[in-house]
């Protein structure tokens, strides 16, 4: 489903991904851990076509088409989802807006009708309620005076409603509490844990992955995959650290 | 007619642009009107309908508008052109229209120049809101005087596709009434605002503000004093500029507080957008105090669009043009929200959300 192959990656002319390979199959959950600086987020937001971040080599694949060259909004109708470690702030948009507009116009692009406002509110306050997310909630302002852990919430709430195919979720555990950490890690099961869907996790400690067990776990370190295992080899990491394998 | 308009060397002018004034002045309207075209919000009140600055009886309903020759003198540059015939609103004791007043100006082309004078007796209310469109220069003079705890909400739309729209308005605000005046440029024509409102007594309340959307080599100038003469009075100047392209929005803002208006309470926030690095937002917040107990807040920046929220938004399959007029209409928002009615709330933002759409 996504390939990454031999990917290169630069960031403000310095190479962070230096040969990345990565293949994730309809129906599989992988976790990419990794110590600081060892190139995760680059990889999430190269992927997303993030501005700044510049491909110097290699493919990246979704369903055969190709990624990288696709503006970041034909990225997300493709069927792509960027979980963000800092979700933005965007005074002045509601939630519903922004999402109704976001959905809309991935349905467009796909040549799929648009939705109603009552269809998607139908949508959005289902999502809301798995999440524990009120609606008001929803009525305010893009993330704007949101706790850490709701703007995490939302980000799962947006990934509901938007239906992804592949989510990547940079860091989506970080600064949770572990009661979030469990809605969060419920919702992530029960919006992508599909056969028609697949999940790259990127996360620094274990713990989101006692909630949503990957099939597969990689060590990224020096911009490459030094490692790639089951889900132990998460736990072997948490044991004794990144320091002898990502040496 | 010879003109004899204020030079851009004049402080208070020194961003207008009015060299097409005379060219304008000596062409000719045509007079054809669309009456289909002639955009009514429909708020089903009182309305007036003005081609090329005459009255237009067939599309007007009048109610308790009079027309005929209005008292509203000014030494204005531009507002002293408004001479003659206008229109006229006056309300006695605790009297209010059934609904909001309605007027459109549409002009054809040539110079057209209309007086106008509001005035509301103690606790009298009244809302009414007016559009401009076409092309020429469509010059205005708006004297309002509020009595005690009277209250008058004016909304503006400067929707001109092309030519020059000018607006002086001079108001006086007694003890405990209330002034709001929100304008929206979101046409293809000049403009000049040119306000000046006294709060002349105890507990008067004045706001003055609006959202100009500028693009390709347009001007917006707008310049307002806010003055302060009595005690415990309020102020508020809430204006948004977004300029362009090689567009020029300029906004500059004066609060004046005269000696003795104590517990003044004065407000200003100016806030300017950038879309392309070749546009330019002038603001100019000034304040004169001559009163010691008093508290004026002001706030002026420019900046562009957040390329943080961009991205999250594209990211969640938002084009960018459509990010980019989904986060100016964000910015823009508040300045419109100012408007009570929800019909002409809606209006407006309908109207700067067609000039963002517009977007090349």
């Amino acid at each position: 489903m996504l390939q990454i192959e031999d990917l290169h990656a630069k960031v403000d002319g310095k190479p962070i991904l230096k040969g990345l390979s990565l293949t994730l199959n309809a129906g599989e959950i992988h976790a990419i851990m990794g110590p600081n600086g060892a190139g995760k987020s680059t990889l999430a937001y190269t992927l997303g076509g993030r501005p700044g971040y510049e491909v110097t080599g290699g493919t990246a694949t979704l369903d055969g088409i190709d990624l990288l060259e696709q503006a970041p909004h034909e990225r997300a109708a493709a069927g792509l989802f960027l979980g963000f470690q800092y979700p933005v702030e965007i005074p002045g948009v509601s939630n519903l807006q922004f999402l109704r507009t976001a959905l809309n116009a991935q349905r467009k692009l796909r040549g799929e009708r648009e939705l109603s406002g009552a269809e998607f509110l139908k949508v959005a306050r289902a999502q809301a309620d798995a999440l524990g997310l009120s609606m008001d909630m929803l009525k305010r302002p893009v993330n704007v005076g949101f706790s850490g852990g709701e703007k995490k919430r939302n980000e799962m709430v947006q990934m509901g409603i938007i239906d992804p195919r592949i989510a990547i979720l940079d860091e989506t555990d970080s600064g949770l509490d572990i009661d979030a950490l469990r809605v969060i890690g419920a919702g992530i099961n029960t919006i992508m844990r599909k056969p028609d869907k697949a999940v790259l996790l990127i996360t620094h400690y274990q713990r989101l992955l006692d909630y949503v067990k990957p099939d597969f776990v990689h060590v990224l370190a020096g911009g490459r995959i030094v490692r790639s295992g089951g889900a132990e080899l998460a736990h072997e990491l948490e044991r004794e650290g990144y320091g002898a394998i990502a040496a | 007619m010879s003109l004899a308009l204020p030079s851009t060397r004049e402080e208070a002018w020194r961003w207008s642009d009015l060299s097409g004034l005379a060219a304008l002045t000596d062409g000719s309207a045509s007079g054809r009107l669309d009456a289909s075209a002639v955009p009514w919000i429909g708020c089903g009140g009182p309305r007036l309908l003005f081609l090329d600055g005459k009255l237009d009886l067939v599309a007007s309903e009048p109610g308790t508008l009079a027309i005929g020759p209005v008292d509203a003198a000014t030494t204005h540059p531009l507002g002293r052109l408004a001479t003659g015939g206008g229109w006229s609103l006056a309300l006695g004791s605790g009297h209010a229209p059934p609904a909001t007043i309605e007027i459109v100006h549409v002009a054809t082309g040539g110079a057209n120049h209309l007086p106008a004078r509001i005035e509301l007796a103690e606790d009298a209310q009244a809302s009414i809101v007016e559009t401009f469109v076409g092309d020429g220069w469509a010059n205005r003079l708006t004297r309002i005087v509020l009595g005690r705890s009277a209250r008058l909400m004016r909304s503006v739309r400067l929707l001109q596709a092309s030519g020059f729209t000018s607006l002086r308005d001079e108001a006086e605000v007694a003890d405990g009434a209330s002034l709001v005046t929100v304008v929206l440029g979101a046409g293809g024509a000049g403009t000049r605002i040119d306000g000046r409102v006294t709060l002349a007594g105890t507990g008067a309340y004045g706001e003055y503000g609006g959202a100009l959307l500028a693009r390709g080599d347009q001007r917006h100038d707008a310049a307002l004093v806010l003055r302060h003469e009595a005690e415990n009075g309020t102020s508020r100047q809430l204006w948004r500029a977004v300029a362009d392209d090689k567009a020029a929005a300029s906004i500059a803002a004066r609060v004046e507080v005269a000696r003795g208006a104590q517990k003044t309470d004065g407000e200003q926030s100016l806030r300017g957008l950038l879309l392309k690095r070749t546009a330019t937002v002038n603001l100019k917040p000034e304040l004169e105090i001559f009163a010691d107990d008093v508290k004026c807040a002001h706030g002026a920046t420019v900046g562009e669009l957040s390329a943080q929220a961009l991205y999250y938004m594209q990211s969640r399959g938002i084009p960018p043009v459509q990010a980019r007029a989904l986060l100016t209409r964000a910015f823009v928002a508040d300045a419109i929200d100012r408007i009570g009615e929800e019909a002409v709330r809606d209006a407006f933002h309908a109207d700067a959300e067609g000039w963002l759409e517009n977007a090349a």
